[in-house]
């Protein structure tokens, strides 16, 4: 009980000492501490690793939950592994039985080396922030501890994250190229197909075309949560595609002040935020730390919602490069007016879905499991950048917002949210019918 | 006018410039190990970025010397002892200049003796060197009461203000480098150094606020306003809800900045480097803003033409040829990382060409680690074309900073590159088809003595090349001195002055390949090297 007090006085003073930004009362526990302090860093680091799009992104952010979860729940009696259950992970390397572990130290050690993994190619101040936190926090679990516990403690953390890495390597998404713009992209010809949108070199083909054969996580395969096709493509007045491409017109030359305020606020742009999924595991950090949440609820929730995410973008993907639609900058121009400028940059990729909307479905179904179908909460993600929380009724309303934030910033149709949305329902399911609890 | 009919009126202006023999192209011959100087950028992570040189003449002999900053090692200044159109020949002189802790240095005649001063960017506390002759410095901070502050300091512009007998200095500073963990969103005030309320020296320094880690900063008269403003190209790795940067500076009030009303559109970028240059003839400068895996190439658009301009700009840096995104020879293909860049005619054809730094910031590996600097070589359609492998200054070397300046006085210029922890690399231009050549040096009576903010013109061949005489741009790097005109074939020139008072001085005839003393209220007078 005292050794307890000191380290969770050492965590407090690492935690004022090092992240100054952090509430007081986020020091409940050392494991809490290090989930959420870990997790601050990885929001930065996405922001600020060009290899992480939002794909990329929603992939780290669902091994590093899986790394977390499997760390705690070795030392768990309440709950059971993925193994066996998430695709591909075969059983953690195990604990001593006779053996005293300190489930702090276990869950530091996993998560510093998970991170080191995942974000491998962030810069050098990056790498500096993860030689300090890992320094920093390291320091304060192991305060009082025996030796031969910490040394324990460390390896078993340091063994889970290994198995978690080694099973990473085989998903399809481990090696990004050219940050995930193919050199030797070949399109397709059509007046309905997908073109480059953006005058960087670079961004002259699609990101990461071969994503949506990735191995998922919780869905059998990329393909288990199909979308019917978007309208068909036509440039006639009056057409179904017609009308959604003039919606989106119509609306961006009337935007009212709160329109262009949602479509700033989930614009979430790489390397300019933490990214969409980066977005909601914000808010799932957030929420966590103002319930006080223990360890086991910590990694249970991040685990799912990176699950969601990860497969969310991989289902999302498949159907963006199976139906490879053009986007409405391309089409407005074309058909509506030459020099129409959508608020948002369009992202270097098809149209249909529209990825934030699916990987915000499948957030919302997930947290909605996790916290409660009408659980209010004050989204405050962007602050540091100058853009002002938002209220929602729900997980599902901010989805919801989410989706039509990307018509009033001219970068999808309707049909792209609608649907999009819809196929985040089904993706967070399979999450949701993982079995976390025993 | 659009911008093809800019560029068609363009061509047509320098169709009339008289072209010589580009058979060859340009060339330079490495004479790195020769020379002498042997100044590395050293550090780790505090000096990542900066690594500047500077070129002024500070020995009085004509000829450019050169001071290259060390980072965390000593910083060196160099005499130029090189003779007219010889190998480029250098000598460490022991200056005062010999400091730790230097990012960057621009010179400037601060106090108006006619000595030039050099301002050092640290980190820690910036550094007022006042010049005193033959190449030797002194602290002047308490002097001028320069308040060096303590920051990380990465990028520095300086101004006469309209009517100031004291110039006005911008220093943009980088993130908190004290916050170790957490530096994201640390970004530290830039300041702005204005005059005393008695005219000489310096007040204490406005904030800049907000400050958003700006690497490259610049006092340019956008919009020939006659009242430059700020432009300041910002870091986005490191700030919050920040952008690219244009500040109105009004001479009885604090800066403010433009805003999207007034026509600035948000532009975020790894802002690292500001080159300006006319490109297009029509007397506003074009802007290259250096960055990561892209770079911008800014025009004003709509183009001006006869209503009040606005701050709005197209990128045109793809149709021009100058995206620079990834290295252009060797094997990596990954996206680049460019840091300083400089519009200059290295071969005297009448036609800027550009020239950018290039290096990855420090093994990351998402950029290109074999990252070959660029020599872009401007076309008479306006575009350009990479010429670096065949001009001999494809350095993988980690550049940083650089100054492109006539070391030996020959008429071409000639190219010295600051490297990350590799002693600084120095080329002499020895292209044998260059075309005809002007250098300039500009003086005017009273405190701005060489006659910040003026626009010198040339007119030849039918057309008007132009260059605004500013201090500041590049990445950490600064010169004074000579000022480079390349006139192609033609045998002679006219040249006028646009003072900073807006006051144009009369065209004067002047004979090709010749240095010339640009007084203000009188005509050319010819100077000669000493040896």
């Amino acid at each position: 009980m005292i050794r307890m007090s000191r380290r969770r006085m050492a965590l407090g003073l690492a935690c004022c000492l090092a992240v100054p930004a952090m509430p007081v009362w986020a020091v409940a526990s050392p494991a809490p501490e290090v989930m959420s302090t870990w997790y601050r860093l990885v929001l930065e680091l996405v922001r600020h690793t060009p290899t992480h799009s939002p794909p990329v992104a929603s992939r780290a952010f669902a091994y590093l939950g899986i790394t977390a979860f499997e760390a705690v729940a070795g030392g768990s009696a309440r709950l059971v592994s993925l193994a066996g259950q998430v695709n591909g992970l075969t059983p953690l390397p195990g604990r001593d039985p006779a053996a005293r572990y300190d489930e702090a130290v276990v869950l530091q050690a996993a998560l510093a080396a998970a991170a080191r993994d995942f974000f491998a190619n962030t810069g050098p101040t990056g790498q500096r922030a993860l030689d300090a936190v890992e320094r920093q926090l390291s320091a304060a679990v192991a305060a009082g501890l025996p030796a031969d516990v910490l040394a324990r403690s460390v390896a078993h953390g340091r063994a889970v994250a290994a198995h978690v890495v080694a099973w990473s390597e085989s998903d399809g998404g481990a090696r990004i190229v050219n940050m995930g713009f193919p050199l030797d992209h070949a399109p397709p010809d059509g007046p309905a197909v997908w073109v480059p949108t953006s005058a960087v070199r670079q961004q002259q083909a699609p990101l990461l075309p071969r994503w949506g054969a990735n191995r998922t996580f919780a869905m059998p395969d990329g393909g288990a949560c199909p979308l019917p096709p978007p309208p068909a493509y036509s440039e006639e007045p009056g057409s179904p595609f017609h009308a959604e491409a003039t919606e989106v017109y119509e609306v961006s030359r009337a935007l009212t002040a709160e329109q262009r305020a949602i479509a700033r606020f989930w614009s979430d742009d790489p390397m300019l935020s933490p990214t969409p999924p980066g977005h909601w595991i914000a808010i799932a950090r957030a929420l966590l730390l103002a319930e006080n949440a223990d360890a086991e609820r910590w990694v249970d929730v991040m685990a799912r919602l990176g699950i969601a995410q990860a497969d969310a973008f991989i289902g999302c993907w498949n159907a963006k490069f199976q139906y490879d639609l053009l986007r409405p900058v391309t089409y407005i121009r074309r058909v509506i007016d030459k020099g129409w400028e959508p608020l948002l940059i369009t992202p270097p990729f098809p149209e249909y879905p529209s990825g934030h909307s699916t990987q915000s479905g499948a957030s919302a179904e997930v947290l909605t499991a996790l916290f409660g179908a009408d659980f209010a909460f004050e989204d405050t993600t962007h602050v540091a950048d100058g853009l002002p929380g938002r209220h929602f009724p729900s997980f599902w309303a901010a989805a919801e917002e989410a989706g039509i934030s990307r018509l009033y910033g001219g970068i999808h149709f309707r049909a792209a949210i609608a649907r999009g949305l819809d196929q985040g329902r089904c993706i967070g399911a399979h999450a949701n019918a993982l079995r976390t609890w025993r | 006018m659009t911008l093809s009919a800019r560029l068609a009126v363009l061509l047509a202006a320098l169709s009339g410039l008289a072209a010589p023999s580009a058979a060859e192209g340009p060339r330079f011959v490495e004479e790195t190990a020769a020379a002498g100087p042997d100044t590395a950028f050293e550090g780790d992570w505090e000096y990542m970025v900066g690594g500047g040189a500077a070129s002024f003449d500070c020995s009085g002999d004509g000829f450019a010397d050169l001071f290259l900053s060390g980072g965390a090692a000593p910083s060196g200044l160099y005499r130029n002892v090189s003779a007219r159109g010889g190998p480029l020949r250098f000598q460490r002189v022991a200056s005062g200049l010999e400091v730790t802790g230097v990012t960057g240095a621009y010179p400037l005649d601060v106090d108006g003796d006619g000595l030039q001063d050099l301002i050092l960017l640290r980190v820690g506390e910036n550094l007022a060197m006042r010049g005193l002759g033959d190449c030797r410095f002194q602290r002047a901070n308490e002097a001028w009461g320069f308040d060096g502050g303590d920051a990380w300091s990465t990028a520095l512009a300086a101004t006469w203000e309209r009517g100031a007998g004291w110039p006005t200095i911008a220093i943009g500073n980088y993130v908190d480098r004290r916050e170790e963990a957490f530096p994201w969103g640390s970004c530290t005030d830039n300041w702005l150094h204005r005059p005393a309320a008695g005219g000489t020296g310096f007040a204490p320094p406005l904030p800049l606020t907000p400050s958003h880690c700006a690497l490259s900063m610049l006092f340019t008269d956008w919009n020939r306003s006659g009242q430059p403003a700020l432009r300041v190209s910002n870091d986005r790795e490191y700030y919050k809800g920040g952008q690219e940067q244009l500040w109105h500076m009004p001479p009885d009030g604090p800066p403010r900045l433009y805003t999207a009303e007034e026509g600035w559109k948000p532009l975020r970028i790894w802002g690292m480097g500001i080159a300006s240059a006319d490109l297009t003839g029509d007397g506003y400068p074009e802007y290259y803003l250096t960055s990561m895996a892209d770079n911008k190439l800014q025009t004003l658009s709509p183009p001006p033409g006869d209503g009040p301009v606005a701050p709005s700009y197209a990128d045109v840096a793809w149709p021009k040829g100058l995206t620079a995104h990834r290295p252009h020879t060797g094997g990596d293909y990954r996206p680049s990382t460019a840091w300083h860049a400089q519009f200059e005619d290295v071969d005297n054809d009448g036609l800027l060409d550009l020239y950018v730094a290039k290096g990855n910031v420090d093994r990351m590996p998402d950029f290109a680690l074999e990252d070959p600097d660029n020599l872009l070589m401007q076309q008479p359609d306006g575009t350009f074309v990479e010429a670096s492998v065949a001009a001999g200054v494809a350095s993988t070397a980690l550049s940083r900073g650089a100054v492109i300046a006539d070391f030996n006085l020959d008429g071409r210029l000639d190219l010295v590159v600051v490297n990350r922890r590799a002693p600084a690399r120095i080329w002499r231009n020895v292209t044998s088809t260059a075309g005809n050549w002007l250098l300039f040096d500009l003086h005017q009576p009273g405190p701005n003595a060489d006659a910040i903010g003026a626009w010198l013109e040339v007119r030849c061949g039918g057309t008007v090349l132009r260059r605004e005489i500013t201090v500041g741009g590049g990445h950490a790097s600064g010169q004074a001195g000579w000022r480079h005109v390349g006139i192609g074939a033609e045998p002679t020139a006219e040249v006028r002055v646009i003072w900073p008072d807006g006051t144009a001085g009369d065209w004067h005839e002047v004979a090709a390949n010749g240095f010339y003393r640009l007084a203000r209220g009188a005509a050319p007078v010819a100077w000669q090297p000493p040896r």
